[in-house]
């Protein structure tokens, strides 16, 4: 067939268009499309993150209960726990910890974990001996849910930070009483070693990989994911590395790339 | 009929736009609008761009106002608010410190320099459209400042060295003369208080009202006062107010600032200033982006790297422009003075070849590196590098050269050898050095128990001493016990800090060897030295002169000869400033340590703007 000059016109617009639209970013149904339909659960995911601020806007918070947990791939449900995660905010202490300790779908819980953190640093007690760190160290400890241990022990790093150094956070990512401990240490010391105690990417992604624990490899996952968005990769670049490291045992590695390519995606 | 439909619908349309220019103050820019220069090249605010009007910007704050009235304000909580509502004859530059026209366009100063004339601004107006005059200004010193029935402390801000007041006359609507009893170049700093509404506010004044009780002005513009009511001459105006939980800011419709292209400051609509638990509690809001700007930590920083890149803000660490202030060891020359003992301790402390052996034994970069995680900067001098008055920048006279430098840089061998050549050596072989006697030289080093920082400082320096022989037992203690032992002159050595402004002057009280925190050598006010008399004298030369060039010589000379001739205080170092800001808001990046009327935590609030 043979384009006359209008229709070749038309087509060479809508090129121009495509490309712009490309340029600009993805739009909400082209993420959709991503966190729904795409089979490497990474990059669903990473487009579940992008589309958090969206369904936040768009959808009411039973809606994205149902998603979070029923829905049909990571995507999808990385989208409606994100986005539970902001609404949450708007919840009082009670409410929030309720679905902190309750049998919800982890899912749920998870979402609750961020929203803790201003009530759980905000705590008080008329208690002469009372001490917050050890109040929050012992709800990182015993705390009836892993999502209660874990703001806990967000909240016990973030009050503790100042008297913290690198070293500190390293013993403490390696052994600590409890896993999520371990694993709050290891979200702080990424700080340190993207500020005070720099590392190379090779570092990082070599702690990211292997780390001798869970704490350690979050702490390079999470630096990782920084240096990779601040890098010239596009997203079709960390699409490709995402494809070759699916399999991969480290899910901080592998979180690393989600992060980074959920950020190219507009997050 | 079409014909009266089409006039009338024409003169709504004409209506409707007037009622929008009423609604966005001045119709047309006033005469005197005063035009700050975003984005022009060869100007303090070059590196900044001008922006675009509207959206609302969110800070918070963690203690809410206590009333509306700047005039009566006293903490920092109040003037929050007051100071974005009020406006002074001058303003200090946010960018380099220069103190600048603000309300006055301009002014001229009498050959003897106690005359200064004001030329206001014309064309200018309350939020409320009242025009702004020179009655306003006269109002703001005579009725309110100077009016010992106003709670007020600008009072005591504006008093002159002499005790007297500098005397505030209109000569006409749009000049003020300003008489002074001496010169005093600082006059043109503390002459910018904020300039009160006569036409809102004479009515709560005794002396012009007597119908109102004496003292009715320090309850005037109290929280309950209905908003509408307020008025000012800055870039936001309270428009409401909801206790522990906000207040919302708009901004004034006839501000007198515009950028270089004719567009009215401020850029935003409104500020809403959330009131909250604690430091924390805002830098939980800042990442969970309910804030715009954050004035942070330097613990912060770490937490904060972590989400910068994928959050989209801006961490601003800025080595460039530390906070003001001074932190320093103060060796006491007096020590055991006032009970004739300890006179070994107090010869040595007295030699200055012994204060320089210490700057060098001081390692300012490992403490800085171990205790503030890089965060800070060597500091030599006690006038803020942020001041123009700074002897290391070039804002007035030019730099100081590095010959003219006058750090001590860190050096256990120079140390030992000063020491080694005032005859304080290890006599027995015990590794301490000694007095001539054979008593060790021994002291006792005492900061305020409970600051990391400087405990850490003191341990780190007490090491490099013990380095070169030198006892110095490291002994945090209460900081009230330790502030009665600096003002009695009964310690050794002491690490305290400052806090500082952009005028050496304000240091009088600590430099002069009558300063009432000359805690080093009290008895210079009787016996100075030749070194401390000069000093007094260059804080003398800086102020009795007009000309900023002549004060920064002055106060060059000042900074130096404290550093390398009188070792009185030996610095450490300065944080650096730190502040996060979201990149959709245009020209955080102005934010510093300079606090001015015109800035929270260093954001100048009328500059900013939120990108599209």
């Amino acid at each position: 067939m043979k384009l006359t000059g209008l229709r070749a016109l038309v087509v060479v617009i809508t090129v121009m268009a495509l490309f712009s639209l490309v340029g600009m970013g993805y739009t909400v149904a082209e993420l959709e499309d991503i966190a729904a339909n795409e089979l490497i659960p990474e990059i669903s995911a990473a487009a579940g993150i992008a589309l958090a601020d969206s369904y936040a806007d768009t959808m009411t918070e039973a809606e994205l209960e149902a998603l979070a947990v029923n829905g049909r791939t990571i995507g999808l449900r990385t989208a409606s726990a994100d986005a539970l995660a902001i609404q949450y905010r708007a919840k009082t202490e009670d409410e929030i910890m309720a679905i902190l300790k309750g049998t919800a779908d982890p899912m749920i819980r998870a979402a609750a974990i961020e929203p803790a953190l201003i009530y759980l640093i905000s705590t008080t007690s008329d208690a002469e001996d009372f001490s917050l760190t050890d109040y929050l160290k012992d709800i990182a400890i015993n705390g009836e849910t892993h999502e209660m241990r874990l703001a806990a022990a967000k909240a016990y790093y973030f009050m503790m930070r100042a008297s913290l150094k690198a070293a500190d956070l390293e013993a403490q990512a390696v052994i600590s009483d409890s896993a999520e401990l371990a694993y709050a240490a290891g979200e702080v010391l990424a700080g340190f070693y993207l500020s005070f105690n720099p590392k190379t990417q090779a570092e990082l992604e070599d702690l990211a990989l292997s780390g001798e624990s869970e704490g350690m490899r979050v702490a390079g996952g999470i630096a990782l994911a920084t240096l990779l968005v601040n890098s010239d990769l596009k997203a079709g670049d960390i699409e490709v590395s995402i494809v070759s490291i699916t399999g991969t045992k480290s899910a901080e590695y592998r979180g690393a790339y989600i992060t980074a390519l959920a950020v190219r995606y507009g997050s | 009929m079409k014909k009266l439909v089409l006039i009338v619908a024409s003169l709504l349309v004409v209506f409707s736009a007037c009622a929008v220019a009423l609604a966005q103050g001045y119709e047309t820019m006033p005469e005197d609008a005063l035009i700050i220069p975003l984005g022009v090249e060869a100007t303090p605010y070059d590196f900044l761009e001008p922006g675009v009007r509207g959206g609302t910007m969110y800070i918070s704050t963690i203690t809410d106002a206590k009333k509306w009235n700047h005039t009566t304000s006293k903490e920092t909580s109040t003037s929050l608010y007051t100071s974005q509502m009020m406006a002074g004859l001058t303003d200090q530059n946010p960018v380099n410190g220069a103190i600048e026209p603000e309300l006055a366009k301009s002014w001229d100063i009498s050959d003897d320099g106690l005359v200064i004339t004001f030329h206001l601004r014309r064309g200018i107006k309350w939020s409320d459209g009242t025009p702004f005059t020179a009655d306003d200004v006269v109002f703001t010193f005579n009725d309110l400042i100077y009016n010992e029935d106003v709670d007020t402390s600008s009072r005591d801000n504006i008093q002159l060295p002499d005790d007297t007041f500098p005397v505030v006359e209109k000569v006409d609507d749009y000049t003020v003369k300003v008489t002074l009893s001496m010169t005093f170049r600082p006059i043109l700093t503390q002459i910018g208080v904020g300039i009160m509404p006569k036409h809102k506010l004479a009515q709560y004044v005794h002396k012009l009202n007597p119908d109102v009780p004496v003292g009715t002005f320090n309850e005037a513009w109290g929280l309950d006062t209905d908003p509408a009511e307020l008025c000012g001459l800055g870039p936001f105006i309270v428009e409401s107010y909801e206790p522990d939980q906000h207040v919302v800011m708009r901004r004034n419709p006839y501000y007198y600032r515009y950028d270089a292209n004719g567009t009215q400051l401020p850029y935003v609509d409104k500020y809403v200033i959330l009131t909250v638990a604690s430091q924390d509690v805002s830098l939980l809001k800042f990442r969970n982006g309910e804030l715009d700007v954050f004035g942070c930590r330097p613990s912060d920083v770490p937490i904060l790297k972590v989400e910068e890149v994928a959050k989209d803000f801006t961490v601003m660490v800025a080595k460039d422009k530390p906070v003001l202030g001074t932190a320093w060891i103060s060796v006491n020359q007096d020590v055991g003075l006032a009970d004739g003992t300890r006179e070994n301790l107090r010869n040595l402390f007295r030699n200055r070849k012994f204060r320089m052996a210490l700057s060098h034994a001081m390692d300012k970069q490992t403490m800085i590196n171990n205790l503030v995680n890089g965060l800070a900067v060597p500091q030599w001098s006690p006038v803020s590098l942020m001041s123009p008055f700074y002897a290391g920048r070039d804002y007035y006279g030019g730099p100081i050269t590095e010959t003219n430098a006058v750090i001590f840089e860190y050096d256990l061998d120079k140390a030992a050898s000063l020491l080694d050549e005032i005859g304080i050596i290890d006599r027995n072989g015990d590794g301490w050095r000694d007095f001539e006697d054979g008593t060790t030289v021994e002291m006792e080093f005492n900061t305020n128990v409970g600051n990391t920082v400087r405990e850490g400082a003191i341990l780190i320096i007490a090491d490099d001493l013990k380095k070169i022989g030198l006892k110095a037992v490291a002994n945090p203690i209460d900081f009230n016990t330790l502030v009665t032992k600096l003002l009695s002159a009964d310690y050794d050595f002491v690490y305290l800090g400052l806090t500082g402004g952009t005028e050496p002057n304000s240091g009088g009280n600590v430099y002069r060897p009558c300063g009432t925190l000359h805690a080093w050598h009290y008895s210079a006010c009787e016996e100075p030295y030749e070194v401390e008399k000069r000093i007094d004298e260059l804080l003398d030369a800086g102020v009795a002169t007009l000309d900023n060039d002549e004060a920064f010589e002055a106060y060059k000379e000042y900074q130096i000869t404290l550093a390398r001739e009188d070792l009185g205080l030996l610095y450490t170092f300065n944080n650096a400033y730190t502040y996060v800001y979201y990149n959709h808001v245009g020209n955080a990046q102005v934010a510093g340590p300079l606090g001015s009327p015109s800035s929270y935590y260093g954001l100048t609030w009328d500059l900013v703007f939120k990108k599209g």
